[in-house]
């Protein structure tokens, strides 16, 4: 009886002594990580950079991936309990600038300036995705690009061979293909941030880029003559019949399969549709391709919207040294960047990365963000998130009933206004 | 002998103890002290704002309406599964031909967790193939394409009935067994009474199911309140905040509009909710239990 309840005794003692053992040892060099690449793919391409980054520096990456909306949730429970690993993965614009102004970063310009990457990231990116109140915080991982990406047999089928420039031909292309038979445009609304592309490109083509910004940062109004403007000629487009009904039922991948399958002929998203639709089997060039969103308005200057991944370092870093490694390594290594963007489908940051190793789809990409005049974080990177919530719910509704745009731009303006 | 015996209670009591302290009471009455302050759940520092949460919460729309989805799915996830699992019970009972067949069968779904029966219900109202549309259509000739839960008229009763469809056999199970204990004899003399099937189960046998029906209501109140998941994963809350319920809206106001303080207040009226449904709950017991010995 005596012997039980010893080994009962050292039980009790020596479970949470292992528990605490196995997550308290840590090799002196180890850098705690977690990130929301967790697709097959994207974990096996970490993988393998972390183990070339291991073999370059002695580092060692100690990874705890999340999935990609649970990650939203996880990043917020570590910081609640100021236990944000080293270096973590967030997207730049209002959602780094949140966790900037809540002193949950550590600015690297020390570490840009030793590492010279000035000379490596693009200028128009690092200006716009990695300077928060003055310093430096983020280092880009890949960037990406909206677009209009279509199913090439569709649209040779319906005798499309150029592709519209601006509003007239856009609607032109749009009538043609219905009355085919072909629904024009599939959209997966159902977690609501996908519909952000249409309102994004719609302000930006008619109001511009500075008074998209206005509204992002609440100095402009949801119930202004340009918003209406623009949700007008998103009903224009809803009201004709030219979306796949149900909007709101699908998902961006269920939207993404009905291009694939024939069943519509494009849908709005970024590149990462090219990596969606490449692990399916799709040849880039052949079996699909994507033209830009067209021009609306006159001497408004030509925006692209996409959002950027990057790294960035917490507030409570303990292996400062090797996280800002991991961040330089990342960035600055052309294999790894090359390796990345085309498991990704994602645009590099490294001018230095050679062109050539994009697809033929990718290369086009790349070009047109080249070619813009501004580059402009999508909805949701754009403003704070709580009022992106307010306003992605209000893509989602304007889905479901355009007729109350009106009542829904002013309960808009009242939520994002007790958001600012 | 007795100390010994109070050693085995201490040690088999500190880990179930320092579990329930540390993830349930702690967390508790850290929720009441962070309902007073503007915290964000990522900055360090906030402030204290006295009951500007709770406030807040009185003029807050999207709360009136998390309140009024939270009290339609307790009392539909309370009476649907408790009716339905009642109907079920007597029809096995009247031992139907495979009634054990039909017993195991109803009883399958709440084996599976809430994120496989919300992935099955997301199949079955999908609006090209989903099943519902599918049998609507061949019944009717026209395929309604009608998209269940992404409109807000149907999004929460859609929701409601996935879970009423897993709940319904726990409580089936529950009522089979209230029904072995009523005495055969006392059906007998109801019959020879001259008492039809109807009076029978009226007038006898759902007042001797009393005390089932307590455990049926306790268990579907209690899971009732635990129903995050399944909205979480069908809807979200969605579509626009339609099946928003009182713990969806406290996390998407703390996880996704990162206004932590503000979720701890709904989350400390959420929990004075919860205790009040639970005294009332356990005031019943008391009577029933008191009636019935």
């Amino acid at each position: 009886m005596r012997l039980i309840r010893c080994d009962l005794y050292a039980a009790t003692l020596a479970v949470p002594a292992a528990l605490a053992l196995s997550g308290g040892a840590m090799a002196e060099g180890d850098v705690t990580i977690s990130h929301y690449f967790t697709g097959e793919l994207g974990k096996a391409a970490i993988d393998e950079i972390a183990g070339s980054f291991a073999d370059s520096t002695g580092y060692m990456m100690k990874d705890s991936p999340v999935g990609h909306e649970d990650f939203k949730t996880d990043i917020l429970v570590r910081a609640a309990g100021q236990s944000l690993p080293d270096v973590f993965s967030y997207w730049a614009g209002a959602r780094v600038q949140f966790v900037v102004d809540s002193n949950s970063l550590t600015p690297i310009d020390d570490m840009w300036t030793r590492e010279g990457l000035d000379d490596v990231v693009a200028k128009s990116l690092a200006d716009s995705a990695t300077m928060y109140n003055g310093h430096r915080y983020l280092v880009p991982a890949g960037y990406h690009y909206a677009g209009m990406f279509y199913n090439s047999e569709v649209m040779a089928n319906a005798g499309v061979t150029e592709f519209p420039g601006d509003w007239d031909g856009f609607l032109a292309l749009c009538e043609k293909l219905k009355g085919m038979g072909i629904a024009p445009i599939a959209l997966g609304s159902k977690n609501r941030w996908p519909a952000q592309f249409w309102f994004d490109y719609l302000i930006l083509r008619t109001a511009g880029p500075e008074y998209r910004a206005a509204l992002m940062d609440g100095s402009a109004s949801y119930e202004d003559p340009e918003v209406k403007n623009a949700m007008a000629m998103w009903k224009q487009l809803v009201d004709a019949g030219y979306f796949v009904p149900n909007a709101n039922a699908d998902t961006w991948t269920d939207a993404s399969d009905r291009v694939a399958r024939g069943e519509a002929a494009m849908t709005l998203m970024g590149t990462w549709i090219t990596g969606y639709w490449n692990g399916l089997g799709l040849v880039p060039g052949d079996d699909y391709d994507f033209f830009e969103f067209p021009q609306i308005a006159e001497g408004v200057p030509n925006a692209v919207v996409g959002p950027v991944d990057g790294w960035v370092i917490s507030g409570n870093v303990e292996n400062q040294a090797g996280a800002e490694a991991w961040l330089a390594y990342f960035v600055k290594d052309t294999d790894a960047q090359a390796k990345w963007a085309s498991v990704q489908g994602a645009l590099s940051g490294n001018v230095n990365v050679d062109p050539s190793a994009y697809t033929s789809v990718m290369q086009k990409a790349a070009a047109a963000v080249a070619a813009a005049d501004a580059f402009a974080f999508n909805y949701d990177l754009a403003t704070p998130p709580p009022v992106a919530e307010v306003g992605l719910s209000m893509f989602a509704q304007f889905m479901d009933d355009p007729s109350q745009v009106d009542q829904i731009l002013m309960d808009t303006q009242t939520g994002a206004a007790a958001a600012f | 002998m007795e100390r010994s015996t109070g050693y085995w209670r201490v040690a088999l009591l500190a880990l179930p103890v320092t579990v329930f302290a540390v993830f349930i009471v702690w967390p508790l009455f850290s929720s009441f002290y962070y309902s007073f302050t503007d915290w964000n759940g990522f900055n360090p520092d906030y402030d204290f704002v006295g009951f500007t949460n709770y406030a807040k919460i009185i003029t807050d729309k999207l709360f009136l309406n998390a309140v009024i989805n939270t009290v339609i799915w307790m009392l539909a996830a309370i009476l649907l599964p408790t009716a339905l699992g009642l109907a079920l019970a007597l029809l096995i009972d009247s031992r139907v031909p495979g009634g054990a067949l039909f017993k195991s069968i109803f009883y399958l779904p709440i084996c599976l967790s809430a994120v496989v029966v919300g992935q099955i219900w997301i199949w079955i109202y999908q609006p090209d193939w989903g099943l519902l549309n599918t049998v609507i259509a061949q019944v009717t000739g026209d395929h309604p394409r009608y998209a269940w839960l992404a409109k807000p008229d149907t999004a929460l009763g859609s929701v409601i009935v996935a879970w009423s469809w897993q709940q319904t056999g726990l409580s089936m199970v529950i009522f089979l067994a209230g029904l072995t204990s009523i005495p055969g004899d006392l059906l007998e003399v109801c019959e020879i009474e001259g008492a039809n099937v109807w009076q029978r189960t009226r007038i006898v046998v759902i007042p001797l199911l009393t005390p089932a029906t307590v455990v049926v209501v306790a268990l579907s109140v209690i899971n009732s309140l635990k129903g995050f998941d399944i909205l979480y994963i069908m809807t979200g809350g969605g579509p626009f905040h339609s099946s928003d319920t009182l713990a969806m809206h406290m996390y998407n106001e703390s996880f996704k509009k990162y206004l932590m303080g503000y979720g701890s207040a709904i989350s400390v009226v959420l929990f004075l909710i919860a205790l009040t449904v639970i005294r009332i709950y356990f005031r019943e017991l008391r009577r029933v239990d008191e009636i019935y010995g």
